[in-house]
């Protein structure tokens, strides 16, 4: 685990690099961007000296990582906040929708992979597994302006947009997490079939079990290895990926954050909010490693 | 039976789930309070502070007072400068020097009263930042010094008394009231204008109708009416800005009540023409956006420094069909570089008409074959909608009368940065007046050789980028306005070294709360809430 652990910080440290070089190799200045249509050169020369940019990349990056390890990520250029504060507040809105999402995947997800399962070749199969279908196929916009249509503008049941309250949320959520649901979905049916295909199903069966037992108890548990370990890489992409969510419903999250530095060259929010999603993976990554370990003795012994 | 028990009892849930969401959801949109008004902005501020945004205005424009205000002209009169702060004024024989009288006993909404000094250390401090906004001070005597930090005060600005002080300018500009009617020169109180002013509501006061009481960052922005106010109360009472990204969410929640007045500028064309036209055509606002949309040719490019090819361009473009079918016909033709609305405008002066035969012509006259004449119109990647087509547009007509111009995209930073190094061949830009005077645009684009190169124009001819450099020095008012017209003819007629193309309208809807609204004179997005008239 300790080697895993020493790999993931290499890999940050190179992405932070890399998104380091990458920001100042593409043309553009931010401070050009900051002034706008009323920008002089004088004073894009100036307050770039000022604001350190003309320096060798080499000299910011180290400077840049030695503040970073003391939690200072830097002011952000156009909104003249700390990086680390304008992360702090929009992560927890990121956090909810992540969640929130994750949580409807799992639960509507896996019911409909369940159903499928059990009734293989049956009509709920068919219809649960074009709902999965109908997930993993349209895009995340498209769905989240179907339910803002119907639930928010037609219905008036929920809000349209904002992070006012846990209503809000619940549009966004069930948006961002429709794609994911169409893929558990499909994994849970298949995975739960191969299973019920074993051997010891047969014996349980043998031992006159119900078929809920059966499949609960029994398939299910087993199946679980490979769902468990999709739910949480699917978790830190949520967690990453959700910046046409918060656009359309007005969450201020990080994904939003992000669109909002690359539009105005803000480098220190882009590298913030960059590096903070790359930790995010990667986290991701250890937790599925971690979970697999737990859930499969045969790899906590080495088997 | 088990099992039907089961899903009895899952059913059960799901029904209680649906009815606890809807039994909460019918109150789901924004109830509002009596005298707010709730609007939508498409990005957040980055800043309350003038010295660092020529953006971000709708606080200030509120917040804080200034000497003069720009105010519109009333049923289609050119706006008029009117003073605000300032009671009274009178300047010099020679143009240099402006003595003004404040208003008595205003007051900040801290209640601290506001006075000359409040005023000096306002325009001392955009030098001081030196970030944003400093070309007004700039013009004040002794602003080199502040803005080097090699002095504390302006030597050209003196502190009489309380309500009285002088500001002796450089050089004579008979636009300088109208200039301090800019958002820009907005006036704090000295005494919290320290590192909180900008970012921290509590720390930024100032004069004017409304007081900031909540600025969340990405979410949402508050004004309250600030009860000291020295004019009478407004209509709105609070106003809630939401920051809502999305053309479409701000669409749903017009239709829906949850926004009392639409900007529609993000909107899609058919969607104000098919929903807010139909629909809402009695609630419609439109003001012309007091600037230009206008074409840069960079004269120092292999063949735009021809200027036959420049005029062939000109006259290869079809502004009518541009406005019929990409505006809606909410716009209308500019042939100057003044723009209508601005006090020397020239409603006379002639551009070049469509004319695809006659730009061949030229063409064949400067001796290029079709075809030859080969330059990149570079589009910022952040360009509005319409303004995109019209790039494609304009390519099209260009290439109709045998001009090769390719339509390349840029990122906004490189975009930037491109044409402030003078090496952009050509590309489409919109000046939005920020005050009502010519030389916001006249000097900006050929005041100097640096503004000249730094907007990629390149206009070689140094005499007339000296006259203009002069013609805000020019006291008299007639004289100054014969001057820039005479400018303006020389720079389209003669050189074509602008080729104007159109002035649009700004378009808002107001909601059924909102009886009335004057939008700013210039057509910004940020209005004045004093001219808002709720119903209730």
């Amino acid at each position: 685990m300790l080697k895993k652990l020493l790999q993931a910080l290499l890999v940050m440290l190179l992405v932070a690099l890399l998104i380091f070089v990458m920001l100042r190799i593409v043309p553009g200045n931010p401070v050009a961007v900051l002034m706008g249509e009323h920008g002089n050169q004088e004073t894009i020369d100036r307050m770039s000296k000022e604001m350190g940019l003309n320096e060798p990349v080499l000299t910011q990056f180290f400077r840049y990582i030695g503040n970073s390890l003391k939690g200072d990520f830097g002011t952000s250029i156009s909104m003249g906040k700390p990086v680390g504060q304008l992360m702090a507040a929009a992560f927890g809105n990121t956090l909810i929708l992540a969640l929130g999402a994750a949580l409807f995947a799992w639960v509507f997800g896996g019911i409909c992979g369940i159903i499928a399962a059990a009734k293989k070749g049956k009509i709920p199969d068919h219809l649960f597994m074009g709902f999965s279908l109908l997930g993993i196929s349209m895009p995340v916009f498209m769905v989240a302006m179907l339910l803002q249509y119907l639930f928010a503008y037609h219905l008036h049941w929920l809000p349209i947009s904002g992070n006012d309250s846990w209503r809000s949320f619940i549009l966004p959520a069930v948006a961002l997490g429709w794609n994911s649901a169409g893929s558990i979905a499909r994994l849970v049916r298949s995975t739960l079939l191969d299973t019920l295909e074993d051997d010891y199903i047969d014996t349980a069966r043998a031992k006159g079990l119900g078929r809920m037992a059966v499949l609960f108890r029994h398939a299910l548990r087993n199946a679980m290895l490979p769902i468990v370990t999709m739910m949480a890489l699917q978790l830190s992409a949520l967690l990453s990926g959700a910046v046409i969510t918060e656009t359309i419903f007005s969450i201020n999250g990080i994904g939003r954050l992000a669109v909002q530095a690359i539009g105005s060259r803000d480098i220190p929010l882009l590298q913030g909010t960059a590096l903070f999603t790359t930790a995010l993976v990667i986290l991701g990554n250890l937790a599925a490693d971690g979970l697999y370990r737990v859930l499969d003795p045969r790899i906590r012994k080495g088997a | 039976m088990m099992q039907n028990r089961r899903i009895r009892r899952m059913a059960a849930l799901l029904a209680a789930a649906v009815m606890m969401i809807s039994m909460t959801g019918f109150a789901a949109a924004d109830e509002a309070a009596p005298g707010e008004l709730r609007l939508a902005i498409s990005r957040d501020i980055t800043t309350m502070d003038v010295a660092k945004t020529t953006d971000d205005y709708m606080i200030p424009m509120n917040v804080f007072d200034r000497l003069f205000e720009t105010r519109p002209g009333e049923n289609g009169a050119p706006a008029e400068v009117v003073k605000s702060l300032c009671s009274d004024y009178s300047v010099s024989a020679d143009g240099l020097t402006y003595d003004f009288t404040l208003l008595d006993g205003v007051v900040f909404s801290n209640g601290s009263a506001l006075t000359a000094s409040d005023v000096q250390f306002s325009f001392e401090r955009l030098l001081k930042i030196g970030n944003q906004n400093t070309d007004i001070p700039m013009e004040v005597a002794g602003s080199d010094a502040v803005m080097a930090k090699e002095a504390e005060t302006l030597s050209g600005f003196t502190v009489k008394d309380d309500t009285h002080f002088s500001i002796t300018l450089k050089t004579p500009n008979a636009g300088f009231p109208a200039e301090l009617s800019s958002p820009a020169m907005s006036i704090a109180d000295r005494e919290t204008m320290t590192d909180g002013f900008g970012t921290e509501p509590a720390e930024t006061i100032g004069s004017g109708p409304y007081i900031v009481t909540e600025w969340v960052s990405n979410d949402h922005y508050t004004l309250e009416y600030n009860p000291k106010y020295r004019g009478e109360a407004p209509s709105v009472k609070k106003v809630t800005a939401k920051v809502i990204p999305d053309a479409n969410t701000q669409n749903l929640m017009f239709q829906n009540g949850e926004l009392d007045l639409i900007d529609l500028r993000n909107q899609d064309g058919a969607v104000i023409q098919s929903i807010y036209k139909t629909m809402y055509a009695d609630r419609m606002v439109s003001v012309p956006n007091v600037g230009m949309i206008f074409m840069i040719l960079n004269e120092k490019q292999e063949y735009l420094q021809n200027v036959k090819v420049r005029k062939a361009i000109a006259m290869a473009i079809d502004r009518d069909t541009i406005i019929a079918t990409l505006y809606n016909g909410d716009a209308k033709k500019e042939n100057g570089i003044i723009p209508t609305g601005v006090w020397a405008h020239n409603n006379d002066l002639e551009g070049f008409n469509y004319d695809p035969e006659g730009a061949k012509a030229l063409l064949q006259e400067a001796g290029y074959a079709p075809g030859q004449v080969q330059f990149e119109m570079s589009m910022d990647s952040t360009a509005a909608g319409t303004l995109q087509l019209v790039y494609q547009a304009i390519s099209q007509m260009l290439e109709e009368a045998g001009i090769n111009a390719t339509v390349k995209t840029y990122d906004h930073a490189a975009w930037l940065e491109k044409r402030g190094s003078g090496a952009m061949d050509s590309f489409l830009g919109r000046w939005g007046m920020d005050y009502n005077d010519p030389a916001n645009i006249m000097y900006t684009f050929f005041g100097t050789v640096d503004n000249s190169t730094h907007r990629s124009v390149n206009y070689p001819d140094t005499d007339v980028i000296a006259r203009v450099a002069a013609a805000s020095a020019i006291v008299d008012d007639a004289e100054r306005m014969a001057e820039y017209q005479a400018l303006e003819k020389k720079l389209i007629q003669e050189d074509a070294a602008w080729v104007s193309l159109l002035e649009d309208m700004h378009l808002y809807c107001r909601g059924e709360r909102v009886k009335e609204f004057v939008p700013q004179w210039a057509g910004f997005t940020d209005l004045y809430v004093t001219d808002v008239t709720m119903n209730e």
